[in-house]
C-alpha cells in the first residue's frame, strides 16, 4: 500500500495537491491510509531538516520516526491553531534540538578531512574573488555539501536550527518563529549571527 | 559597530524578502550608494545561494513502513493494556502468588501421601498425639557451640533428717567389793584418757558417782574396758535417757555386751528401741539364765579377774582408743554402790 502511494506521488510530480484537511480528519478517525499519506507527504522534508540539524543519518531517521509517532498519537489534540506542517516541524525540530543539546559532546566533531585544493580554490573564487562559477555547480560536488554540513554542525544549535529552517526548508520568519516558539526579532538576530558565523567558519576552511 | 550589526540584520531580511516595500527601497538605495554595504550584501547573497544549493537529502526508503509498524505496535500494546506498567506488575504479582499457592498445595498433598505410605497405622495415633501434646520447647536465646548437654539427673530422695538426742546413760553397778570396783573404774578412766573428761566424781559412803562427758566412741571403749568388772557386780542396771529430760528407759540386769551395744547405736531412735527391747528381755530372763549364757559362751570369770594386773599397768592399752571430741557429746554416769 505504501509503495503504491509513493509511486502515485512520484508520478504525480511535486505539486500534487492533497487535501490536507480531509487527510487529517481521516487520520484522526484512525484511518491508517490517511496516516501513511501524511507521513509520505512530509517525511523527506522532516528528515532533511533533522539531518541538517543533528548531522547524523541514523539519528535523523530515529528522530524522524519519533516525531511522526508522537504527532500521530497526539493527532486528537491538534486544534488546528497553526498549520499541520508547522506543528509537525515544531515537534520534530524541538525534539532534535533537545537531542543535540543532550548529546552535544558526541555530535559536534571537528572537520576531520581537509578539503582538497581544487575544492578550496573553487569555493574561494566563489565566496571571495567573485569570479564565480554558478552556485548550483559548486554545490553539486558532494564534497562541498559535506563541507557545508560540517560547517553547520559547528554553529550553535539554536542558530543552526534557524539557518536550516530558513535556507534549506525555506520557511519564512513567521513560520520559523512559530516552529521554534520564539519572537520574530529573535529569528532575525539569530539568522544574522548564524550566517556571519558560518561565513567565518568557511573562510577559515578555505584559507 | 552596532549600526553594522543592524545593517547586516536588515540586509539578511532584504535577501530573505522579509522587509516591507518601503524599507526595501531605502535599503536598496543604501546598497547602491555605499560600496562597503554593497560588498557585504554580495557576500551574504553568495552564502545564501550556497546554502540554498546545499541540496535535499531524501528520507530512507523504509522510513514510512517503520513508522507505521511502530505506530501499529504501540496502538496494539496500548489497547491490550497487558503491558502497561501497573497492570503488568499486578498481573505478574498475581501469577507469582498463584504459583506459590500451587506449590504449597502440591507439597502438602505429597506430604500426606508420603505419610500414608511410610508411617504404619498403629503408630500414627501415637505420633499424632505425641506431636500434638508436645509442650512448646523453651526458646533458646543463644546457643553455645559445643556446649555439653546436661543429662537429667535422677531426683534424689533425701530422707527427712531425724532428730537425735545425745547419749545420756546412767550405769549403776551394785557390788560387794565397792573399793575394788571403784579402783578399777578409776583405773579404766585413766587408761582410756577419760579422766580429764570426768566432769564430776562424787564420793559418798558406800557410793561413788562418776559423770563422764565425752564422745560416743569413747563411751563404747570405756564400757568395753569396764566389762571385766561385771562379774564383781551383784546387779547391773542402765538408764538410757530419752528425748524428755529426766525420763529414762531402765534396763535391769544389763550385761556388758548389752551395754556396749546400746552405746554403739548410731541414733536416738535405734538406741531407745534397743533399750526397750532389752528391758523387756531382761525382765523375763533371770540372772541364772544369764549365767548359763555366759557359761555357754565359755567365759572364765577367774581368768577375767586374773587379767586385772594387765589393767593396772600405767601404760595405755593398745586397744584403747583415743577419746574423740565427737560432735555428739555423750554423758555417761557410772554409779558404783554397795547398797
Amino acid at each position: 500500500m505504501v509503495k503504491f502511494i509513493q509511486e502515485q506521488l512520484k508520478n504525480s510530480g511535486a505539486n500534487i495537491s492533497i487535501d490536507e484537511a480531509s487527510l487529517l480528519v481521516q487520520a484522526k478517525a484512525g484511518n491508517m491510509e490517511a496516516v501513511e499519506r501524511l507521513i509520505l507527504k512530509y517525511q523527506d522534508r522532516v528528515y532533511n531538516t533533522i539531518l541538517k540539524i543533528c548531522g547524523n543519518r541514523d539519528d535523523a531517521a530515529e528522530l524522524t520516526q519519533d516525531a511522526f509517532v508522537k504527532v500521530i498519537q497526539n493527532l486528537k489534540n491538534f486544534k488546528g491553531q497553526s498549520s499541520f506542517y508547522t506543528w509537525l516541524f515544531r515537534i520534530a525540530v524541538n525534539a532534535t534540538l533537545n537531542f543535540c543539546k543532550k548529546n552535544s559532546r558526541i555530535s559536534f566533531q571537528p572537520l576531520q578531512s581537509e578539503p582538497d585544493e581544487a575544492l578550496k580554490k573553487q569555493l574561494k573564487d566563489y565566496l571571495i574573488d567573485k569570479t564565480s562559477p554558478q552556485p548550483p555547480q559548486i554545490a553539486a560536488a558532494k564534497e562541498l555539501q559535506s563541507l557545508i554540513l560540517k560547517a553547520l554542525e559547528k554553529l550553535d544549535a539554536d542558530q543552526r536550527a534557524v539557518i536550516v529552517l530558513r535556507d534549506i526548508e525555506q520557511m519564512n520568519y513567521t513560520e520559523i518563529a512559530e516552529t521554534l516558539g520564539i519572537e520574530i526579532g529573535t529569528v532575525k538576530s539569530r539568522i544574522a549571527r548564524g550566517r556571519k558565523n558560518l561565513r567565518e567558519i568557511l573562510e577559515g576552511v578555505i584559507q | 559597530m552596532k549600526d553594522m550589526e543592524l545593517i547586516e540584520e536588515l540586509l539578511n531580511c532584504y535577501i530573505d524578502g522579509e522587509l516591507d516595500e518601503r524599507k526595501s527601497n531605502e535599503l536598496k538605495r543604501l546598497i547602491d550608494n555605499d560600496s562597503q554595504i554593497q560588498g557585504l550584501y554580495d557576500s551574504l547573497r553568495r552564502y545564501k545561494n550556497l546554502m540554498d544549493a546545499a541540496g535535499q537529502t531524501a528520507a530512507p526508503e523504509h522510513l514510512c513502513d517503520s513508522i507505521t509498524a511502530r505506530l501499529e505496535r504501540e496502538i496494539l500494546l496500548a489497547d491490550t493494556g497487558t503491558y502497561s506498567l501497573k497492570a503488568g506488575r499486578r498481573h505478574l504479582t498475581i501469577r507469582r502468588l498463584m504459583t506459590a499457592a500451587a506449590v504449597i498445595a502440591l507439597a502438602a498433598v505429597l506430604s500426606i501421601i508420603v505419610f500414608d505410605i511410610f508411617v504404619p497405622k498403629s503408630s500414627r495415633q501415637q505420633l499424632l498425639s505425641g506431636t500434638l501434646r508436645k509442650k512448646a520447647v523453651k526458646q533458646v536465646l543463644y546457643e553455645r557451640p559445643f556446649a555439653e548437654t546436661k543429662q537429667q539427673e535422677d531426683k534424689k530422695i533425701v530422707p527427712e533428717k531425724s532428730y537425735d538426742v545425745p547419749l545420756v546413760a546412767v550405769l549403776k553397778l551394785k557390788t560387794n567389793n565397792p573399793i575394788e570396783v571403784d579402783w578399777f573404774v578409776a583405773k579404766v578412766l585413766t587408761t582410756t584418757n577419760l579422766f580429764n573428761r570426768t566432769t564430776s566424781i562424787d564420793r559418798q559412803p558406800g557410793t561413788v558417782r562418776y559423770v563422764i562427758n565425752c564422745g560416743n566412741q569413747s563411751v563404747v571403749n570405756l564400757v568395753q574396758e569396764l566389762s571385766f568388772i561385771w562379774p564383781q557386780c551383784v546387779s547391773t542396771k542402765i538408764d538410757v535417757g530419752t528425748e524428755q529430760a529426766g525420763k529414762y528407759i531402765t534396763v535391769n540386769n544389763i550385761s556388758a555386751e548389752q551395754a556396749i551395744e546400746i552405746c554403739k547405736t548410731e541414733n536416738f531412735s535405734q538406741r531407745s528401741r534397743m533399750a526397750n527391747d532389752l528391758a523387756v528381755i531382761n525382765k523375763f530372763t533371770s540372772p541364772a539364765v544369764v549365767d548359763r549364757l555366759y557359761a555357754a559362751a565359755d567365759i572364765d570369770y577367774e581368768s577375767l579377774i586374773a587379767q586385772k594386773p594387765a589393767l593396772t599397768s600405767t601404760e595405755k592399752t593398745q586397744n584403747a582408743s583415743q577419746p574423740q571430741d565427737n560432735i555428739k557429746n555423750a554423758t555417761l554416769t557410772i554409779i558404783v554402790t554397795s547398797d
